[in-house]
């Protein structure tokens, strides 16, 4: 006897299909939530790992330069620099932290005056500028969450360039589209970043909106003042990091 | 002596107008203080009293005092180094910035910013002894009674605290310290 498809049949597959890849999904993030990044690997002293970090403009960007004026620059090369539409005060500051970490460098020797630094800027289109009315902010944000996606998702599968491995956030908003790109990359099962937050040392009360949003799922959510943790949820603190 | 009243990129009418009042800088003038300088940002002020030596930059002398009132420069720290005392509005940058040079510093918070989350940080460095924190209308009286020897010293910039913490993430292992501990 042949089978009948009829109309019932393959509204029921379909259903039953979607059913099923929202379950798989479900389950995929619920993984990906549960486990965090991939276990981190030992490295040997002398290798080198990919660096990003995101400048959110005025004290955002001036904590996150002073955080990363205590690293090694020849051990986190490159370094890639993501910063909002239009702030090239946030880019001016880090061209002079990398023009004085350069200077040092050559100084002690350790490299020529003349190598080019190996770093780089991206710019991602503000999810929320200040004062945008609510009902635009869902079509800024999905612009911004694209060009996040493009940058962290895509962009490294299409080149041979290589991908961040480590993202440094602090603030504000559109960190949280690159946090849900680096997420991305997870349920897909692709080379994801390791993701850090450092709320600012502004805050000593009460997190910023960021610092809520992102608590749940950086792998590091470091503070500085020790009354941010006393609710008993996850986080760090060692005293003042800028 | 030299004293910086600031208010970075922000508008803080009220610390401006309070700063170039007659009562606030006979305060200074008492203090031994021979000049100030206010840094106004966006602020309104009255210029009226004022000469106009150069573009965006207004002059008066009160009783000998030196005023002088400008808008912006691109970095403030020649100001910062050249004050015995700085009045700040309460902006985290400013704060390290000053407190890491080792001035005196009084902060003001803005009542009339909405999410004043920089009161939380004035109010808690000012309990550890770093800073004195003062309303606007106090001001004088603050600077009266300032000691600078009483103020606590902030500690410097210690970039081991990320440092450690990011190479620990990232799998570097530190291979002195592991020596050390027979690892």
């Amino acid at each position: 006897m042949q089978p009948q498809f009829t109309s019932q049949g393959i509204v029921l597959c379909l259903l039953l299909g979607l059913a099923l890849s929202g379950a798989l999904f479900v389950a995929r993030l619920y993984a990906v939530l549960s486990q965090g990044a991939k276990p981190r690997r030992r490295r040997g002293p002398a290798e080198r790992c990919h660096l990003a970090v995101f400048l959110g403009s005025g004290g955002h960007t001036s904590e996150a330069l002073s955080l990363l004026s205590a690293l090694d620059f020849s051990r986190y090369s490159p370094r890639t620099y993501f910063i909002s539409e239009g702030d090239t005060l946030s880019m001016r500051k880090a061209l002079e932290l990398e023009a004085a970490k350069a200077a040092d460098a050559s100084k002690s020797g350790l490299s020529h005056p003349a190598a080019k630094a190996p770093y780089s800027f991206v710019v991602i289109p503000r999810a929320r500028r200040v004062h945008q009315s609510l009902l635009t902010t869902p079509v800024t944000a999905a612009v911004s969450l694209c060009a996040a996606i493009w940058h962290i998702t895509i962009a490294p599968l299409l080149s041979r360039s290589s991908a961040p491995e480590v993202l440094l956030l602090n603030g504000p908003g559109t960190c949280f589209v690159l946090c849900i790109a680096a997420y991305l990359n997870r349920i897909l099962g692709l080379q994801s970043p390791r993701l850090i937050y450092v709320e600012s040392f502004a805050r000593v009360r009460q997190l910023s909106l960021s610092g809520k949003l992102l608590r749940p799922i950086v792998d590091r959510f470091v503070v500085q003042w020790p009354k941010l943790l006393e609710d008993g949820k996850r986080g760090e603190f060692r005293g003042w990091v800028i | 002596m030299h004293a910086f009243v600031t208010v970075g990129s922000t508008r803080f009418d009220a610390l401006v107008h309070k700063a170039l009042s007659p009562p606030f800088l006979d305060v200074l003038r008492a203090k031994g203080y021979r000049s100030i300088d206010v840094q106004c940002g966006n602020s309104d002020f009255d210029p009226s009293s004022f000469d106009l030596p150069a573009p965006d930059h207004w002059h008066r002398t009160h009783d000998g005092l030196d005023v002088n009132v400008w808008r912006f420069k691109p970095s403030l720290k020649d100001d910062y180094e050249r004050a015995d005392l700085i009045v700040s509005h309460a902006g985290s940058g400013t704060i390290i910035d000053v407190l890491r040079l080792g001035k005196p510093l009084i902060v003001v918070p803005n009542p009339t910013l909405l999410d004043n989350h920089q009161e939380e940080l004035s109010d808690a460095l000012a309990g550890l002894g770093h800073l004195k924190s003062s309303t606007v209308a106090d001001l004088p009286q603050a600077i009266e009674k300032l000691d600078p020897s009483k103020l606590v010293p902030f500690p410097q910039f210690d970039g081991s605290r990320f440092r450690e913490l990011l190479d620990d993430e990232m799998g570097y292992v530190d291979h002195d310290h592991a020596r050390k501990n027979g690892r």
